[in-house]
C-alpha cells in the first residue's frame, strides 16, 4: 500500500521540486532562508488561486484560458467603478463586487457551452479575446495606481515577518490564508461531494456521467462559477499586491497556469487531477523562476534555461509512460506493425 | 446505412458518399463567406474610404504575416496536437537572421553586396523553422510529450534564445534588399500576399491531394486506428510539426521584411491565441478542417480590424474594440451554427 505513493505522478513532481531546490540551495546557499519562502509564496500566491479555480474544469476535459480575462475585468472593472465614487475603504467591498462580476462571467462561459454544446476551449478562447477588449476599450487603457487609503497598507500585511541578512524585513503575506482554505476546499469538494465526484465522472467519460444520471450542465455550471469566482479573487489579489490595478492583468499567463496544472499530473483530455498536484506543479514553475535568480545565470539567458527546464521536467513523465506502455499487450502489436 | 443495390454505377455511388461530406463544408464556409459579404458591405457603406485601393492594398500588406502563422497553427490541429512556439519559432528565425546580416558579418562585406547575404539570411530563416520543427516533432511525437506542454516549453525555450542573444532588444539597421519582400508589389499586388496565397493552395495541396494529408487527417480523427493501418504516427507527426516550423519561418520573414526589424516582443502570447482563434473561426478540428474556411476566416478577421479601425478613428483605446468584436463575432457564429446543425439533425 505504501508503494503505491511512489509511483503517484504527485510524488515524482515533488522528487524534481526536491532536487531542483538542492543544486540551487548548493549553488547560492541563500536560497535556503525563510525569506526566499516567503517570497516564492507571495509570487505564488495568484496562480495558486487561479490553478485551483481552473483544475475542476480541467478534470472535466476542459481547457480554458479565459480566466486570465475574467481575472483582469474584474478587478479592473470593480476598481474603476470604486474610485470614481471616491471609495477610500477597506478591501472587502473590492472582494465582493469583483466575485460577483467574476462568478456572473464564469456562469456566462458556462451557460454557453452547457445551452449550445460548444467546446469549452473555443467558447473560452471566444471569451478571452472579447473580455480584454471589452476592458480596454469600454473601461479604461492603462494601470491606474490610485488606490483607496483604506486598502494601502493591505500589500504588506503580514502574518508574521522576518529579518533576512539578504533581503531585508520580510514576511508571509495574509492572503496565503485564503490559498490554505480554498485549496483545503477545493480538496474536500472533489473528493467528498457528489458534484466533485461528478467532475471526476465527466471527465472519464462524459456519456457514462450522462446515463449513470450526474447533472451534467448543473456540475458544469457550478465549475464555471467557481473558475470565475476564483479568477476574480486573483485578479483583486494580484492588484493589491502590486499596487496597482491593470486592465491587461495576466494577459500572457493563461498558458503558464495551464502547464502549472498539467505537470501537476492533471490530463488534458480530463478525468485526472489533484489539488495536491496542481499546488506542486504551481510551486515547481514558481520556484524555476526564481532559482535562477539566485543561480548567478545572466538575466537575459534565464528564460532559455527555464525553457530547458521545462523541456526536460515534461519529458520524464512522458517516457516514463511510454515505457510502461511498452510493456503492455496491445502496444507491442502495435510496435511490431510498424516497419 | 441501408445497403446500397449492387447495380448502382461506381460513380453514382462515390457521389453518394461524397455528398454528405460536402455539404457539410459547405455550411460553414456559407456562413463565413456570409459574414465576410455583410463586414465588407456594412465598412464599405459607412466608411467611403474603406473599399478604396489604397486601403485595401494595405490590408493585403497586414494579413499574411497572421495569415501564414494560422497556417502553421492549423496543420497540428489537424493531428489533434496545437503548436504554441509558432510565434517564438518566427521571432527566433528573424532575430538569428538579423544577426548573422548585422553583427556577424562585417558591415562593409555586407553593404557591397547584399543581395545573395539577404537570401543567405532568409534560407537561414528558414533552416531554424526546420530544426525547430524537428525538436518540437521529437518531443512530441517520439518522446511523447503532450503538446500543449511541450510546446509551451520550446516556446520558453526559443524566445530564451532569441532574449539571451539580443539582450531583449531589437536588431535593426537590416540592408534595404531585406524589405523588398514586405514593401513590394508585382503587378499591383502585394508580395506578402501572393507568398501567403501561395502557401495557401500549398497547404491544400499537402493537406487533401497527398498521401501524407491524408494520414495527417487520419490521426487527427482516430490516431489507435492510424497506428492498427500501418502509419508510423511518429514519423507522420515529427513531419507535421516540421511544416509548421517553416511556415512560422516564413512569417518571420514576411515580419522582418515589412518591419525592418526583429525583436523577441512581437506579436508574444496574444498573437499565439489569434492564430487559434483563426483555426477556431474556420472549425478546423482534430481530423477534419477545410483551407478556404482558414482563408476566410483570415480576410474577416483583417476586415474587421481595418474596418473598426476607420469607423472609430480617433476614439480612445479603438484599436481594442476589434479584439472585443472578434471575440463577439466568434460566439455569435457558434450559436447560428449550433442552430443549423440542430435544424439538420431535425430532418
Amino acid at each position: 500500500m505504501h508503494y503505491k505513493i511512489l509511483k503517484t505522478n504527485e510524488f515524482i513532481v515533488f522528487l524534481i521540486l526536491v532536487g531542483l531546490s538542492i543544486v540551487v540551495g548548493a549553488v547560492n546557499p541563500a536560497f535556503f532562508s525563510l525569506a526566499t519562502l516567503f517570497d516564492t509564496l507571495r509570487g505564488s500566491i495568484v496562480y495558486f488561486i487561479m490553478a485551483f479555480g481552473l483544475l475542476p474544469l480541467m478534470i472535466a476535459g476542459g481547457i480554458d484560458i479565459s480566466f486570465v480575462a475574467i481575472a483582469a475585468v474584474s478587478s479592473y472593472a470593480t476598481h474603476m467603478f470604486l474610485i470614481g465614487r471616491g471609495y477610500q475603504g477597506g478591501v472587502l467591498p473590492y472582494f465582493l463586487i469583483a466575485c460577483t462580476i467574476g462568478v456572473s462571467m464564469g456562469l456566462l462561459n458556462g451557460l454557453l457551452v452547457t445551452r449550445f454544446n460548444l467546446p469549452i476551449f473555443d467558447v473560452s478562447l471566444a471569451a478571452y479575446t472579447m473580455w480584454y477588449g471589452f476592458n480596454l476599450f469600454f473601461i479604461g487603457a492603462t494601470a491606474n495606481f490610485d488606490l483607496p487609503r483604506g486598502t494601502i497598507g493591505y500589500y504588506a500585511r503580514f502574518l508574521f515577518t522576518v529579518k533576512d541578512p539578504f533581503a531585508g524585513t520580510t514576511g508571509l503575506h495574509v492572503s496565503i490564508i485564503y490559498v490554505i482554505g480554498i485549496g483545503l476546499l477545493m480538496w474536500w469538494f472533489l473528493k467528498y461531494t457528489t458534484i466533485g465526484r461528478g467532475v471526476y465522472a465527466i471527465g472519464g467519460n462524459r456519456e457514462v456521467a450522462i446515463r449513470s444520471g450526474f447533472p451534467v450542465s448543473r456540475v458544469l455550471l457550478i465549475i464555471f462559477g467557481i473558475m470565475g469566482l476564483m479568477s476574480a479573487i486573483a485578479g483583486v489579489t494580484m492588484a493589491f499586491l502590486s499596487r496597482n490595478f491593470n486592465p491587461v492583468i495576466f494577459i500572457n499567463q493563461p498558458l503558464d497556469v495551464l502547464a502549472a496544472i498539467i505537470l501537476g499530473g492533471a490530463s488534458i483530455t480530463g478525468g485526472r487531477g489533484t489539488v495536491v498536484g496542481t499546488s506542486l506543479g504551481v510551486l515547481l514553475i514558481q520556484v524555476i523562476n526564481r532559482a535562477l535568480i539566485l543561480t548567478g545565470i545572466p538575466v537575459e539567458w534565464q528564460r532559455l534555461v527555464v525553457g530547458l527546464i521545462l523541456i526536460l521536467f515534461t519529458s520524464i513523465p512522458a517516457l516514463r509512460e511510454q515505457r510502461a506502455k511498452h510493456t503492455s499487450h496491445t502496444t507491442e502489436i502495435a510496435q511490431t506493425d510498424q516497419p | 446505412m441501408e445497403p446500397k443495390p449492387a447495380k448502382t454505377p461506381i460513380l453514382v455511388r462515390d457521389l453518394q458518399s461524397i455528398q454528405p461530406a460536402i455539404a457539410k463544408i459547405d455550411r460553414q464556409t456559407i456562413l463565413l463567406l456570409g459574414v465576410f459579404v455583410v463586414l465588407t458591405v456594412f465598412f464599405g457603406i459607412t466608411r467611403d474610404t474603406f473599399l478604396t485601393g489604397r486601403s485595401i492594398t494595405s490590408m493585403a500588406f497586414q494579413l499574411p504575416e497572421i495569415g501564414v502563422l494560422a497556417l502553421a497553427m492549423m496543420i497540428p490541429i489537424l493531428t489533434g496536437g496545437i503548436n504554441l512556439s509558432v510565434n517564438a519559432i518566427s521571432n527566433l528565425g528573424a532575430v538569428l537572421a538579423g544577426f548573422f546580416l548585422v553583427k556577424l558579418l562585417p558591415s562593409n562585406m555586407v553593404a557591397a553586396q547584399p543581395a545573395p547575404y539577404v537570401a543567405l539570411a532568409f534560407l537561414i530563416v528558414l533552416f531554424i523553422g526546420l530544426v525547430t520543427g524537428v525538436i518540437n516533432g521529437l518531443l512530441i511525437g517520439y518522446i511523447g510529450v503532450p503538446p500543449i506542454l511541450a510546446t509551451l516549453a520550446t516556446m520558453t525555450f526559443y524566445t530564451g534564445i532569441s532574449t539571451g542573444l539580443t539582450g531583449g532588444k531589437t536588431v535593426t539597421n537590416f540592408p534595404d534588399q531585406v524589405g523588398y519582400i514586405g514593401a513590394k508589389s508585382l503587378m499591383g499586388i502585394p508580395i506578402p500576399f501572393i507568398i501567403f496565397v501561395l502557401i495557401t493552395l500549398l497547404t491544400y495541396l499537402i493537406l487533401f491531394q497527398t498521401s501524407f494529408g491524408f494520414k495527417t487527417r487520419m490521426i487527427g480523427s482516430n490516431p489507435t486506428a492510424s497506428t492498427f493501418s500501418g502509419i508510423d504516427n511518429r514519423l507522420v507527426i515529427m513531419k507535421v510539426y516540421i511544416i509548421s516550423g517553416i511556415y512560422a519561418a516564413i512569417t518571420g520573414i514576411l515580419v522582418m521584411s515589412r518591419t525592418m526589424s526583429a525583436a523577441i516582443e512581437y506579436g508574444s502570447t496574444t498573437y499565439v491565441l489569434l492564430t487559434i482563434l483563426i483555426c477556431v473561426l474556420a472549425n478546423i478540428v482534430p481530423g477534419f478542417g477545410n483551407v478556404l474556411n482558414m482563408f476566410i476566416a483570415i480576410l474577416i478577421l483583417q476586415v474587421i480590424s481595418t474596418g473598426f479601425h476607420m469607423v472609430l478613428l480617433g476614439v480612445r483605446g479603438s484599436s481594442f474594440f476589434k479584439d472585443f468584436s472578434w471575440g463577439v463575432l466568434m460566439i455569435l457564429i457558434f450559436i447560428v451554427n449550433y442552430f443549423l446543425r440542430g435544424k439538420k439533425s431535425q430532418e
